[in-house]
C-alpha cells in the first residue's frame, strides 16, 4: 500500500504535466493555421465552383465578338441575336415542351410506383428500387443509344414520343427517390388511424396518404423538369434533324462559333433553373430533398 | 408481428404497374435489343439472312486502338474521380460541420448552382476559360507570368478540369450525408485525449467516412466515363472516349452492331460499378441502423 500510493501519484502528474503544459503552448499556433488553411481551401474550392458561372454571365453582357477579359462594356445584344434566332428560339420552345411532357410522365408514373414499393407490399421491393434508380448511373448515353437501335429496328423514325419516353427514364428515378423519401419518413399509423375511424381505403388514400406525400412529388416534379430540360446524351440519339432541343443547337453552336450568343442562351437556361429551385424552395423546402 | 404488413401484394401495388412497363418496354426491351445486335451481323428488319457472329467483340478485343480508347476513357474517369474526391472531401467535411443554417442554405446553394446549370453550358464556360484565348491565358499574360498561351485545353488535362468541375457536386452531396452522420463527439474525444485537430481527423473521421468515400467515388467515376459533351468539346474532337466513340459509330459510319458491342463494354463497366455502389450504399445504411 504505502509503496503503490507515491507512484500511482506520479502517475497521474506526469501525464498531466506531458499533456497539459506543454500541448497548449504547442498546439494553440497550429490550430489556427489549420483552420484558416481549412477555410482558405474551401473558399478556394467555392471559386473553382462559381467561377465559371459568373464567367458566362460576365460573357453575355461583353460587347465583343470574342472573349476579352477583363470585360470592356456591358451590352445585350448577344440577348438580342439569341432571342431573335429562330434556331434558338425553336429549341428554347420545344425543349420547354418536352421538359413539360417529361414531368407529367415521370410524376404521374414515378409517384405512383413510389407508392406501390411503399405501401404495396411487393416482394423484392428493394430490387425493385434498386432497378428503378439504375437509369441515373448507368449512362444515359446507352439509354439513348439503345432506344435508338430500338427505333431503327422497329422503323419508327424519331418521334417526339420516343424522345419524352427517353426523358422520362432518366428523370423517374428523381421523382421516386423523393417520393420514397417522404412515404418513409412519415408516420403509418396516420393511415391506420383514418381506416380505425372508419375512411374506406381509397378515402385514407386521398385524404391523408395524398396530401402528406404531395412535397415529396412536388420536389421530384421539379428535379425531373429541370433534368429534363437539360438532358444531353439521350437527345443526342433520339432528336429528329430539325427539330432539337436546346442544349443539343447549343452544342451544335458552339462546334463553330464560341461568342456571346451562346452566354446570353446559357444565362436564359441558368435563370430558368434558378426560377425553378426558388420555386422548390419557396414551396416545399430544399433541405431535406438533396442528399444522394 | 402486425398483421399489417403480411406479404400479400394490396391494391396500392397495382400501381406499380405503369412504372414496371415503362422499364419493360423502353429500358429492358432496348438494352435487350442491343446486346442482340451486338451479336449479329447486321439488321434483321431488313437483311433476310443475318448471322450470329462474335466479329464486332473480336474487332474490339483485336485491335489495340479501341483497347487505347477504352483506357483513355478509364484514365479520364480516374482523375476526375481523385480530384473530385481531394476537393470534394474539404467542402463535404464544412457542409457537413457547419454550425449556422444560413451557412449550411448558402454552401448547399453554391453546390448546387452548378448542377443546375447544364452540361453543355458549363461545358462551355470551361471553353471560355481554358482556351488560348481564354480568361486564364489573358490573366496570366497581362501580368507577364507567360509570353505563349499555355495549352490548357484540347487534351487530357482540360478534359479533367471540365469533368470534374460537372461531377464534384454528386461527390460533395455523397460525402456531406456521411461525414453528417459521424457523431462529432468521437472527434471532440479525440482532441481531448491530446489529438490534434488533424490526426483527430486522419485516425476518426477520415477511416468512418470510407463508405461515404467509396460510394461518391464509384458514382463520379460512373459518371465520368460515361459523359460525351464535355470529352468530345474541350478534348477538340482530338480525343477519343468510349461514348465519343460509340457516338460516332452511329453518325458517321452508321455501323450499329459495333456500336451496340461498344455499347455492351460500357454496360458491363457500368453494371459492376453500379454494383459496387449499391453494396457500399448497403454498407452505410446498415451502419446507421446499427448506431
Amino acid at each position: 500500500m504505502t509503496s503503490l500510493a507515491p507512484q500511482s501519484r506520479s502517475d497521474l502528474a506526469a501525464p498531466v504535466d506531458l499533456t497539459t503544459a506543454p500541448a497548449t503552448r504547442r498546439k494553440a499556433p497550429p490550430r489556427r493555421w489549420g483552420r484558416t488553411l481549412y477555410l482558405a481551401a474551401n473558399i478556394a474550392i467555392l471559386a473553382f465552383l462559381l467561377a465559371p458561372i459568373a464567367i458566362v454571365i460576365v460573357f453575355a453582357l461583353n460587347p465583343t465578338p470574342f472573349i476579352q477579359f477583363p470585360p470592356v462594356g456591358v451590352s445585350l445584344r448577344w440577348f438580342e441575336k439569341f432571342f431573335a434566332s429562330r434556331d434558338f428560339m425553336h429549341a428554347l420552345v420545344f425543349s420547354l415542351e418536352v421538359a413539360v411532357m417529361t414531368t407529367i410522365a415521370a410524376t404521374v408514373l414515378g409517384a405512383s410506383g413510389a407508392l406501390a414499393i411503399a405501401r404495396g407490399n411487393l416482394p423484392g421491393a428493394r430490387l425493385i428500387v434498386a432497378t428503378m434508380l439504375s437509369p441515373l448511373m448507368l449512362p444515359a448515353i446507352l439509354t439513348g443509344l439503345a432506344l435508338f437501335q430500338s427505333y431503327v429496328l422497329l422503323d419508327v423514325g424519331r418521334p417526339v414520343w420516343g424522345l419524352v419516353a427517353g426523358h422520362t427514364l432518366v428523370t423517374i428515378p428523381y421523382v421516386i427517390r423523393t417520393t420514397l423519401a417522404v412515404l418513409h419518413n412519415f408516420d403509418t399509423r396516420l393511415e391506420e388511424a383514418a381506416q380505425n375511424l372508419g375512411a374506406s381505403p381509397g378515402r385514407t388514400f386521398f385524404e391523408v396518404t395524398l396530401p402528406l406525400v404531395k412535397p415529396g412529388v412536388l420536389a421530384g416534379a421539379i428535379f425531373a423538369f429541370i433534368v429534363s430540360f437539360d438532358q444531353f446524351p439521350v437527345s443526342l440519339f433520339l432528336v429528329a434533324p430539325g427539330s432539337e432541343t436546346l442544349p443539343i443547337t447549343l452544342f451544335n453552336y458552339l462546334k463553330f462559333d464560341l461568342d456571346g450568343t451562346i452566354g446570353a442562351a446559357s444565362v436564359v437556361s441558368i435563370l430558368l433553373a434558378f426560377i425553378v429551385v426558388i420555386a422548390l424552395d419557396r414551396t416545399v423546402g430544399l433541405r431535406s430533398y438533396v442528399k444522394l | 408481428m402486425p398483421s399489417a404488413s403480411a406479404p400479400r401484394v394490396n391494391s396500392l401495388g397495382l400501381l406499380i404497374l405503369p412504372s414496371a412497363l415503362l422499364f419493360a418496354l423502353f429500358f429492358f426491351l432496348p438494352i435487350g435489343l442491343m446486346a442482340v445486335m451486338s451479336v449479329l451481323t447486321g439488321n434483321p428488319v431488313v437483311m433476310p439472312n443475318v448471322a450470329v457472329t462474335a466479329k464486332h467483340y473480336a474487332r474490339i478485343g483485336n485491335d489495340s486502338y479501341y483497347l487505347e480508347v477504352i483506357w483513355t476513357t478509364i484514365r479520364i474517369g480516374l482523375w476526375t474521380t481523385l480530384v473530385a474526391l481531394l476537393i470534394g472531401y474539404p467542402l463535404a467535411h464544412w457542409m457537413a460541420r457547419i454550425k449556422s443554417r444560413t451557412g449550411h442554405a448558402l454552401l448547399l446553394m453554391a453546390v448546387l448552382a452548378p448542377m443546375l446549370t447544364g452540361i453543355v453550358v458549363r461545358t462551355f464556360a470551361w471553353m471560355t476559360m481554358l482556351s488560348d484565348k481564354g480568361v486564364i491565358n489573358q490573366i496570366l499574360t497581362s501580368l507577364g507570368l507567360i509570353t505563349k498561351p499555355l495549352q490548357l485545353m484540347y487534351n487530357e488535362t482540360g478534359i479533367v478540369i471540365g469533368l470534374v468541375h460537372i461531377y464534384v457536386p454528386f461527390m460533395v452531396l455523397t460525402l456531406t450525408g456521411v461525414i453528417g452522420r459521424i457523431d462529432e463527439r468521437l472527434e471532440q474525444a479525440a482532441e481531448n485525449l491530446g489529438a490534434t485537430p488533424w490526426r483527430a481527423f486522419l485516425e476518426v473521421t477520415l477511416p468512418l467516412s470510407l463508405p461515404g468515400i467509396l460510394a461518391g467515388s464509384l458514382l463520379v467515376f460512373a459518371l465520368a466515363i460515361s459523359a460525351y459533351v464535355t470529352p468530345i468539346l474541350l478534348g477538340g474532337f482530338q480525343i477519343m472516349t468510349l461514348p465519343i466513340l460509340i457516338y460516332q459509330q452511329i453518325s458517321a459510319n452508321f455501323n450499329i452492331g459495333f456500336a451496340a458491342a461498344l455499347g455492351m463494354v460500357l454496360l458491363a463497366i457500368s453494371l459492376l460499378l453500379v454494383m459496387a455502389y449499391n453494396h457500399v450504399l448497403g454498407l452505410v445504411s446498415g451502419q446507421r441502423e446499427l448506431q
